[in-house]
């Protein structure tokens, strides 16, 4: 049996699987994710973002383009780690790598993907992960986050559609946090916003299931401005 | 014929798969309906010249001229079609390379537009290729794609160690005075790159992907309030991109901006890439022309000419 536990079906065997489906879920998982806004700081200083309701439409967007990209590179990993393919593993992280614009996006996704992996292999010994860190430390591949989910998911058991949901979870409830420390907004509107956002992600997951990694793709001009935004400014609290 | 691989390859495309239906006319990718366009410069005596050119209707370029006062030395290319516009079944192949320490300038005579569709649709694929120490602007005019239009564009640029790039893609959302359906009603645009060295090791690349009822295309981090956008790429030794990022001003004013734009790295130290969004093309070009200055002034030190009153 995998590491997780895992066994499916509604009885008692299954809680492990699930409560540690919420650890790994949990947005205080201790990889950093705190300092990143996902451009959502830059979004707010230029009016992009204003009130809840403009909160959500972001949200609603970055979960739809995370989906078509870092989703895509996920589920890819996350197949090749069940069949012990590493090669598949290392080209799904360079072809999301060599996708990603501007500095600072780069460094989110492969900070929080590098502290991620050293987190998982502190809890629970993964071979492949293993080698995947040595690797990133090497410098032989990029370290980016959901490669890294997929392979410590994929190892505990957890199978692609959790996985999917999981890592989009994760991006969400990161800009909603950094919402609470940016704008006037409560922790009831954030929550609200999040349950609304979650409501797309079976239609994300099955618009991308099918895609290989050179359909990966995206559509946000103005979000493409924001990077580029952030990157220039003087007065910031996150580092994108 | 056999169509050429790459187009072939292009027309497995997942996205086209609903648009394969045989034109009333003439049928796709039949004679008349498949351009070609060859392009080689090099390094003779010193001089950058055009050595190579094929062409196949309705692709046209006729030679290069020297017209540039700033960079007197750079020959220029303007792509004709000759056919007023894309249309559907059209397949369209283009080659340009640049040896080793030449420069050029590649560009098109006026918007590209994308005409609208009642079957099958139109592709292009280009391959740029930039031996060491060359430079090549290729800026070709916006692309407007009409409504109902389906045009998929993949270009596949190898470039050495040393080499500079301009390339980049300026869009409009449609013939936005013309209808109100105008505004982003193509059914799809489908607009990819890759750029790799010549060993084969990819350094980026990006796809654009835009289908027919996203709603997406009105959110505010998208293109609400706009209607025209560029993505320039400079790919260009870390040091020269470095300066060129040092110089480039963030525009994104809180009042009411006409255009906005900024600048930012592509992975693996590949160079830059400018993200421009504005009301107007002339907002958008204006944005454009601040980089290209920089990115010429960096790259080859020379500056741009002044602009012709009639672009």
């Amino acid at each position: 049996m995998a590491a997780g536990g895992k066994a499916k079906g509604s009885g008692p065997s299954g809680m492990v699987h699930l409560a540690r489906l919420l650890q790994f879920s949990d947005s205080t998982l201790p990889i950093g994710s705190f300092a990143f806004s996902n451009g959502l700081e830059s979004a707010l200083q230029t009016g992009v973002v204003t009130n809840p309701e403009s909160l959500l439409k972001y949200v609603d967007l970055i979960l739809r383009q995370t989906a078509r990209m870092d989703g895509i590179a996920l589920l890819h990993a996350h197949r090749a780690a069940v069949v012990g393919d590493y090669e598949a593993i290392l080209e799904a992280d360079s072809e999301l790598f060599c996708r990603r614009v501007g500095e600072e996006q780069q460094m989110m996704l492969t900070r929080v993907g590098k502290k991620f992996a050293e987190l998982v292999l502190k809890i629970m010994p993964s071979p492949m992960l293993e080698r995947w860190l040595d690797d990133i430390k090497a410098n032989a591949t990029a370290g980016c986050l959901p490669i890294g989910q997929a392979l410590a998911l994929a190892h505990m058991g957890v199978d692609e559609v959790e996985a999917f949901v999981m890592h989009q979870y994760g991006i969400a409830s990161m800009i909603l946090s950094a919402a609470l420390r940016l704008m006037r907004i409560d922790h009831l509107d954030t929550q609200r916003i999040l349950f609304t956002a979650q409501g797309r992600v079976e239609g994300d997951y099955l618009a991308v299931r099918d895609l290989s990694l050179d359909e990966m793709a995206s559509f946000a001009p103005v979000f493409d401005v924001l990077v580029a935004h952030h990157t220039t400014t003087h007065v910031r609290l996150f580092m994108n | 014929m056999a169509l050429h691989e790459q187009l072939g390859r292009l027309d497995a495309a997942r996205e086209l798969r609903d648009f394969k239906a045989e034109p009333a006319q003439m049928r796709a990718a039949g004679p008349g309906k498949v351009g070609e366009l060859r392009l080689g410069f090099s390094l003779r005596n010193g001089r950058s010249i055009l050595h190579d050119l094929y062409r196949v209707a309705p692709l046209l370029v006729q030679q290069a001229l020297y017209w540039d006062e700033a960079m007197p030395e750079l020959p220029i290319c303007s792509i004709i079609s000759i056919g007023g516009g894309i249309l559907q079944g059209d397949r369209y192949k283009i080659d340009i390379s640049v040896g080793e320490g030449a420069c050029a300038h590649v560009t098109s005579q006026s918007a590209n537009r994308v005409h609208q569709m009642d079957a099958n649709y139109a592709s292009q694929h280009q391959t740029v290729t930039l031996e060491s120490g060359s430079y090549l602007e290729y800026l070709p005019d916006f692309t407007i794609p009409y409504r109902d239009s389906r045009f998929i564009n993949q270009t596949d640029i190898i470039i050495a160690d040393g080499a500079t790039l301009l390339y980049g893609e300026m869009m409009l959302a449609g013939r936005k005075h013309h209808h109100a359906d105008e505004r982003f009603g193509l059914d799809l645009l489908s607009v990819a790159v890759a750029v790799r060295r010549p060993g084969g090791r990819k350094l980026f690349a990006e796809k654009i992907l835009i289908e027919k009822g996203d709603s997406s295309v009105d959110y505010p981090a998208v293109m609400q309030g706009y209607d025209a956008f560029a993505n320039i790429m400079c790919v260009t030794p870390p040091t020269v991109a470095a300066r060129i990022k040092e110089r480039f001003e963030t525009n994104f004013p809180a009042e009411a901006p006409r255009a906005i734009s900024g600048v930012c790295r592509l992975p693996n130290d590949a160079g830059l890439m400018l993200r421009a969004v504005g009301m107007e093309t002339y907002d958008v070009r204006r944005e454009v022309r601040r980089f290209w200055q920089i990115v010429r002034e960096e790259a080859r030190g020379r500056t741009l000419p002044q602009e012709f009153l009639w672009r």
